[in-house]
């Protein structure tokens, strides 16, 4: 099985072998289409994808906000804000200067109110596993 | 330091991905924050491209605050809610040290021999662009999947 890619030995998303590491007698490289009419494709030495500036998918939405801080809501209703320093396609993100908020829900007995309490705790730098978050967003604004 | 992994695909997957801080992190006492609402402190023997984490020496703390010493500890990566980085690592610097490791494995062997991850017909049939790959930069170009503020 192989992977209609092509610069690394295997593809990024599927992790399957390219077609220029499985058969690489066959393999062509790729056409190159740059950003700018004007460059041609033969410009020495233009890396892989170089960093647009445009915003061409949901991931670039958040590069807008490296080093800006936000809000990230988690599973079991975690809410973390803090400086955002990395991120990654998974949304595996470094977060600086953090707070992590732990809301829970504690049910009187006898009158079956919900109350609703949070905990609260600060953490200098922050590795977050990207399968825990549900939402990326500038923190939000009180009022 | 802890040796490289040894596969490919392993190594292509940490490369393209922010575990390559983590892997970074290798001999560093760290704070694990696992889904089940439980902890893990201790010294970070390994940390492979799915995350999982072998950790030595180690305080586990469970979700009810019972403390139990181990000596080893494995952590699948799915299991990972948290990791805490210790203030003193400066995450670029670590992040370029272990790129600087990849294609130092990638380029063993020399230009001539030695085995090579992408097989090449010949130097001379490929633009230049596509050479970069043989010569490491010299400044470490961050694989463009990182998005992480420059300078």
């Amino acid at each position: 099985m192989i992977c209609r890619g092509h610069i690394t030995a295997f593809c990024r998303r599927c992790t399957l072998p390219h077609l220029k590491t499985r058969f690489p007698q066959i393999w062509q490289p790729p056409h190159r289409f740059v950003n700018d009419a004007d460059s041609n494709i033969m410009a020495d030495e233009v890396e892989q994808q170089p960093p647009t500036n445009t915003v061409e998918e949901p991931l670039d939405l958040i590069r807008l906000s490296l080093d800006e801080r936000i809000y990230v809501k988690m599973r079991n209703d975690r809410e973390l804000r803090g400086r955002l320093h990395a991120y990654d396609q998974h949304l595996n993100m470094i977060l600086g200067d953090v707070e992590e908020t732990v809301t829970t829900v504690e049910i009187d007995e006898e009158t079956y109110e919900e109350l609703y309490k949070s905990t609260k705790r600060n953490i200098p730098m922050l590795f977050v596993r990207g399968d825990g978050v549900v939402l990326v967003a500038p923190p939000l604004r009180v009022g | 330091m802890a040796t490289m992994v040894n596969s490919i695909r392993e190594r292509t997957i940490a490369e393209n991905s922010m575990v390559i801080l983590l892997q970074g992190l290798q001999g560093e006492v760290t704070t694990v924050d696992l889904k089940n609402e439980s902890t893990a402190r201790g010294r970070v023997v390994s940390v492979d491209a799915f995350m999982n984490i072998r950790l030595e020496d180690v305080l586990y703390r469970d979700r009810r605050g019972q403390l139990t010493q181990l000596q080893d500890l494995f952590i699948t990566g799915r299991n990972v809610r948290y990791v805490h980085i210790p203030d003193h690592r400066d995450i670029m610097k670590t992040i370029e040290g272990q790129l600087a490791k990849i294609h130092r494995v990638r380029n063993f062997g020399g230009e001539g021999g030695g085995r090579k991850e992408f097989a090449k017909k010949s130097k001379s049939d490929f633009p230049k662009k596509y050479q970069s790959v043989s010569s490491p930069p010299l400044q470490t170009a961050l694989p463009n999947s990182f998005y992480s503020p420059r300078g």
